[in-house]
């Protein structure tokens, strides 16, 4: 086993710009995606096409705005349309005097959920407009804040553990995203040597050497292994200690998971060798693979917006969304083992499985 | 020592090797001769338990391998027909991990991977890259690795195909070397029958998975000894001369080879003057008449009909 992990250490001593490539891809990725992400979520331009128009965007723009989630900016009317049209812009909002108008270019979740806020800001507002009649919306409006302040029936929200909900933050989700996502590709790269040597020959040298058999799969897959997490390890610690993002308080748990992960994958990628015959099948299938895996995961999203019952159910299969999940659990809500045992278990499950099948599948093609 | 019992092997309902026996004495140097196809690379991948047979038996001293494979396998050094090495280590990195892999002693292993690159003529060459070496290069460092824990048997796969002269000849006097002077028993398989000649004392001829021939270089000559060989080289060669050539009495088999005829007669039968008739009247001048020793060659085209390299 030491041997042939100590081969495989010197070959990618010599070319080691797949796992250096990968590693910096990782941090490159969370970087433009989290900026990208922050950019594109905010932004909603609104104008009105009344004649009184100034009026009436004045009147609305520090209404829209006292939700932190949304930046509503009054913007020219051919210009918001233009940024909906090129997509620089998920939707925009005409508005009137006691209306208001979506301008989208599809119905998207998140035209949707800009909507929805809007229509509760409308309706507050026509609700607060009945109640003053006669009189003065903004003392009406005065009134009912103070009430509300001291109302007979207090709403406080906490955590299960007492304490303030946390905020979900979807920069550290594409962070434990793209570094997971990446690892997977170095793992499947370094899981393939066992065909590389099986095509070459050097795998029936080594059948007839005293090696055994599981010294032989040992070897690479102990291999694969430490590859793959030492490269989750670097980039999580650069994120942790110099980028000073907050994986929470236990970076232990973290490096748990990630372990459990990439020991997942690496049966994953078994299971994937176990179907084809030449590395080079396994360099075109599995790249082409493992994209889609992020994506039905909901790794990009936001949680909840994947709902679809068989995209949910193919992504359970794979080990990426227990991951994620544990990993957001520990950093967001402190989650402890307890609650993180589930997603272990499941990808430990996935990882007894494809290995299981995927030697199988290998070792029968071999006879 | 080792022996093949009606050993068979079927792929796919196909029968590559066809109830062989065979067997090989300690120190002897055996020749497994036959075209591409034929099974000789199956049948080593049963003997060195590399592939299960189909039926039959591979025994080591009187004793079945097929269950039992590891007394075989240790005094087994094999070289597969297919370069298998790691290109991307140097030649004494490949040495140094089959050595490991082979638990060569560490104290030894040094001494044993710069004898085998001396064997093979690499000591000069041992740091530099296995993928910047030529073809002839890879298979003497192939060989190499096969050597390192002084196997008693070694069973080599076509080891010289697509090499230079100078590699070739220098693969097969070191196994000539190994053979003769370190008593190492050696399987050959080859299509290119001068090197089975060359280095073998006994020979199995193979064709379509059966073994068709086998006996000592001198008994498989002399399954040719009722028929002589003659080369004959003409001005030009047309079909009416050759149809002409045919129908002399006494001659068993006409081939073309651009300018010249092989022409397979009975022994002692004095086909000369018909010869030289047949040629001439068709205004066609014999240019060269030479009588050939037949090879091992001239028995497979005896026996099967085609040449090795058909």
């Amino acid at each position: 086993m030491f041997p042939l992990m100590k081969a495989q250490f010197k070959k990618d001593i010599r070319s080691p710009w797949l796992v250096i490539l990968l590693t910096i891809g990782s941090i490159l990725f969370t970087f433009i995606f989290t900026d990208l992400h922050e950019q594109t979520e905010t932004t909603v331009p609104i104008f009105s096409s009344e004649p009184n128009s100034r009026e009436v965007e004045e009147k609305w723009e520090p209404l829209l705005n006292a939700n932190q989630d949304y930046d509503f900016v009054i913007t020219d009317e051919l210009e918001a349309q233009t940024d909906v049209e090129d997509g620089k812009s998920e939707a925009a909002i005409r508005l009137s005097e006691s209306d208001y108008q979506i301008i989208a270019a599809s119905n998207t979740q998140a035209v949707q959920l800009v909507e929805d806020y809007v229509h509760s800001v409308f309706t507050k507002e026509a609700q607060l407009q009945a109640a003053s009649g006669t009189g003065n919306v903004d003392t009406t409006r005065e009134k009912v804040n103070g009430y509300l302040e001291e109302a007979p029936f207090q709403m406080q929200t906490e955590s299960i553990e007492g304490g303030e909900v946390p905020e979900y933050n979807m920069q550290l989700q594409l962070l434990f995203g793209f570094t997971l996502f990446l690892a997977m590709f170095t793992i499947g790269f370094k899981v393939n040597a066992v065909t590389s040597d099986k095509v070459s020959g050097v795998w029936d040298r080594m059948i007839l050497s005293p090696v055994s058999k599981t010294g032989m799969y040992a070897g690479h897959l102990f291999y694969s292994f430490m590859i793959g997490f030492m490269q989750i390890v670097i980039v999580l610690a650069i994120f942790n200690y110099v980028m000073d993002y907050d994986l929470g308080h236990n970076f232990g748990m973290i490096l748990t998971v990630a372990a459990v992960f990439t020991l997942s994958m690496v049966s994953l990628a078994m299971l994937f060798t176990g179907f084809i015959k030449t590395p080079e099948q396994f360099n075109m299938i599995f790249p082409s693979v493992m994209p889609i895996v992020p994506v039905i995961s909901g790794v990009y999203m936001p949680p909840g917006l994947i709902s679809h019952p068989v995209l949910s159910f193919v992504a359970d299969l794979f080990p990426l969304v227990h991951a994620i999940e544990a990993l957001m659990d520990i950093a967001i809500f402190d989650a402890g083992w307890l609650e993180i045992t589930m997603p272990l278990v499941l990808m430990l499950l996935i990882g007894v499985i494809c290995m299981g099948v995927g030697v199988n599948l290998i070792e029968r093609r071999t006879k | 020592m080792i022996e093949t019992v009606k050993l068979s092997k079927i792929f796919k309902g196909k029968k590559a090797v066809d109830e062989i026996d065979l067997y090989i004495d300690e120190g002897e140097s055996i020749g497994l001769l036959g075209p591409n196809g034929a099974g000789k690379s199956t049948t080593i991948s049963m003997i060195s338990t590399l592939l299960k047979p189909t039926s039959g038996d591979v025994k080591l001293n009187g004793k079945s391998t097929i269950k039992n494979p590891g007394e075989i396998r240790r005094i087994l050094g094999v070289v597969p027909q297919e370069i298998a090495l790691y290109e991307e280590l140097t030649a004494y990195e490949n040495l140094k991990f089959f050595g490991e892999i082979y638990h060569v002693k560490k104290n030894i292993l040094e001494q044993r991977t710069q004898e085998v690159l001396e064997m093979v003529g690499l000591k000069k060459r041992q740091k530099e890259l296995v993928k910047t070496f030529s073809g002839g290069m890879k298979r003497r460092v192939n060989i190499a690795a096969a050597l390192l824990h002084q196997p008693k048997v070694l069973i080599l796969d076509e080891p010289t195909v697509g090499i230079d002269p100078q590699s070739r000849n220098h693969i097969l006097e070191t196994v000539r070397k190994l053979n003769e002077e370190y008593g190492t028993t050696v399987l050959y398989t080859s299509h290119y029958m001068e090197e089975v000649e060359q280095l073998c004392k006994r020979v199995y001829i193979m064709d379509h998975g059966k073994v068709v021939a086998a006996g000592s270089k001198e008994e498989l000559l002399s399954i040719l000894s009722s028929e002589d060989m003659i080369q004959v080289t003409l001005s030009e060669t047309s079909e009416r001369v050759v149809e002409k050539v045919k129908a002399i009495n006494n001659i068993r088999r006409v081939d073309v080879t651009d300018k010249s005829l092989r022409i397979i007669s009975k022994k002692g039968s004095s086909i000369l003057s018909d010869l030289v008739h047949a040629v001439e009247s068709e205004a066609i001048h014999l240019t060269n008449f030479q009588m050939e020793k037949p090879s091992l060659e001239d028995v497979f085209l005896h026996i099967t009909g085609r040449t090795l390299r058909d």
